[in-house]
């Protein structure tokens, strides 16, 4: 399961391709992604992405994420971090380039074999998109259907012990009181916070996280952060989350990519990303 | 907002005001030549509402005082006409709603689908309610039946239509958010689309019971039960004061689905 075994046919590392190079040198991966070690869980090779227009969005990015590891992503507008995590969930077919979560290639699949390749792959976007007129709990429910494709768990059924999953999630997030409120009713934190409980019932092994604290305060923000580098910490979870909170990235990621007009600007540990590089990153842009 | 209006103001300022006035005076005169010849075509005489008055006159006072014994005879067709207003909102429902989720162009679940739906609820919209009750008093016979079959049908094009726009309009974060976990098509909708959308369905289904009520009274003119067709016997048997007892009744019966419907619309709303 932790292996990343690659596909020999589907990516053009795996064909030879001579312009493939390291992500960063200097990097904790530095080196081909052929080589990362199994914990590996999700592997971005020389993805692009361009638009029928003519705009590249993304030109060639590599990213490799362990278990256990919290990447947070960096950029001005444009610089292609949105495209980068609907190639990553399937929603946009890359150019050219492989996404392979649990030794397959995303980029490569289409319909229901895409489907069940995404399911240890989890979403959370900026806005939470909980159905509001269900219960909390019914939410959280919703994580496990990808797993139960039958017309009963269509109707509302489902095995017993996925209810007590599920309020064992709502716990991990610190809202189990809250299980039979209707998701309505709750703060943008909470809510954001169901979303988390939500994707964790899918039972996840890459958790993407596309700018969840965009419309939260600073007090639900860091508590939504905090969650989220639990999760990489504690239970394994390789979280990569796309920001534009700079000091939050610094506080909880273990590593900082920086896109910048759909390039690798850099990927380092947090620890060695200087203010400065942050700036010269969003001022990239106007360069 | 008020940057809407600056973009307004700036679009009208782009004529200039001789030409502006030259538009609203041919505007004016357009709307002018428009009702005048409804006029003419409607052969509108308004004297005749006046010299016509002494007839209007000795109707209503031969409908005076209202036959209030008729209550009992007429307890069935007035079930009759409540009742033709539930079967068809409730089959107009049922109908309406897979046919609205094929064609709401934001979960239709193939292109053709689309079409066919939509070509379907146009051709059940554009027939009017009284049209398919000829033609369903043709295939079926006279009776309440035919009446319910017209109203459901007429229900399945006026709901389907609005079934589908609230789909469209609908948040489609959740359903995107669950599409992303690995559910089936089948598992979002009722997950998903379904939640989302039914007290609005409600609301427009209930709004269609009242809608179906009155029509059933009309569906009764051409032999479709109900007291429609106690109207229309009355009248031709000169029984007014019939006539204005089942008046009675029908706007009594149409303002309890009024205020019924409005009530129950704003629980589930």
């Amino acid at each position: 399961m932790n292996t990343l075994p690659t596909s020999p046919s589907s990516t053009p590392l795996e064909r030879g391709s001579a312009s493939f190079s390291p992500i960063v040198a200097g990097t904790p991966y530095s080196g081909h992604l052929h080589t990362l070690g199994s914990d590996v869980k999700l592997a971005v090779r020389n993805l692009t992405m361009r638009y029928a227009n003519g705009h590249t969005a993304l030109n060639g990015l590599n990213l490799a994420v362990r278990a256990g590891e919290m990447v947070v992503v960096l950029g001005s507008n444009g610089s292609g971090k949105s495209t980068m995590m609907k190639c990553i969930v399937g929603l946009n077919r890359p150019t050219a380039g492989s996404v392979e979560i649990a030794g397959r290639d995303l980029a490569t699949l289409s319909g229901p074999a895409l489907r069940r390749a995404r399911l240890p792959l989890a979403l959370i976007s900026q806005h939470a998109n909980l159905v509001k007129r269900r219960s909390v709990l019914a939410n959280v429910c919703c994580g496990t259907l990808g797993r139960y494709r039958t017309l009963g768990t269509a109707l509302g059924m489902l095995p017993r012990a996925e209810f007590d999953h599920a309020l064992g999630y709502l716990d991990e997030v610190g809202l189990l009181h809250l299980a039979t409120q209707r998701a309505g009713t709750l703060s943008g934190g909470q809510a954001q916070r169901v979303a988390v409980a939500r994707a964790l019932a899918q039972h996840p092994h890459v958790l993407l996280a596309d700018e969840p604290v965009a419309s939260l305060d600073p007090e639900a923000a860091d508590e939504v952060m905090r969650l989220l580098r639990r999760l990489a910490s504690e239970d394994g979870l390789a979280v990569v989350c796309v920001l534009h909170q700079p000091d939050l990235a610094s506080r909880y990621a273990d590593r900082l990519v920086g896109l910048r007009r759909g390039v690798l600007a850099f990927d380092r540990p947090a620890a060695q990303v200087s203010h400065e590089d942050i700036a010269r990153l969003y001022a990239g842009l106007d360069a | 907002m008020s940057k809407v209006f600056a973009v307004e103001a700036s679009a009208v300022s782009k004529l200039s005001p001789r030409r502006r006035t030259l538009c609203t005076v041919g505007g004016v005169i357009v709307l002018l030549a428009l009702f005048v010849q409804a006029w003419i075509v409607v052969q509108a005489r308004p004297q005749d509402l006046i010299t016509g008055a002494h007839g209007m006159a000795d109707i209503i006072s031969r409908a005076m005082p209202p036959a209030f014994d008729q209550f009992v005879p007429n307890l069935r067709p007035v079930l009759e006409t409540i009742d033709l207003a539930i079967f068809g909102t409730v089959f107009g429902i049922l109908l309406a709603f897979p046919l609205a989720i094929l064609a709401a162009a934001n979960v239709t679940p193939a292109r053709p689908l689309y079409y066919a739906a939509r070509a379907l609820i146009g051709v059940t919209r554009a027939v009017p309610d009284l049209v398919w009750a000829l033609l369903f008093v043709t295939a079926v016979g006279l009776g309440p039946f035919p009446g319910a079959l017209a109203l459901a049908v007429h229900s399945v094009g006026m709901l389907g239509r609005l079934f589908a726009e609230v789909i469209e309009d609908m948040d489609m974060g959740p359903v995107e958010a669950l599409t992303l976990t690995g559910a089936g098509r089948l598992q979002v909708l009722s997950h998903a689309v379904v939640p989302g959308v039914l007290p609005s369905l409600l609301g427009i289904g209930l709004f269609r019971f009242d809608e179906n009520l009155r029509s059933s009274l009309v569906l009764g003119f051409v032999g479709a039960g109900g007291i429609g067709f106690q109207l229309l016997t009355a009248m031709n048997l000169f029984q007014y004061q019939t006539v204005s007892f089942l008046l009675i009744i029908t706007f009594a019966l149409v303002a309890c689905a009024e205020r019924g419907s409005a009530y129950l619309r704003s629980v589930v709303m």
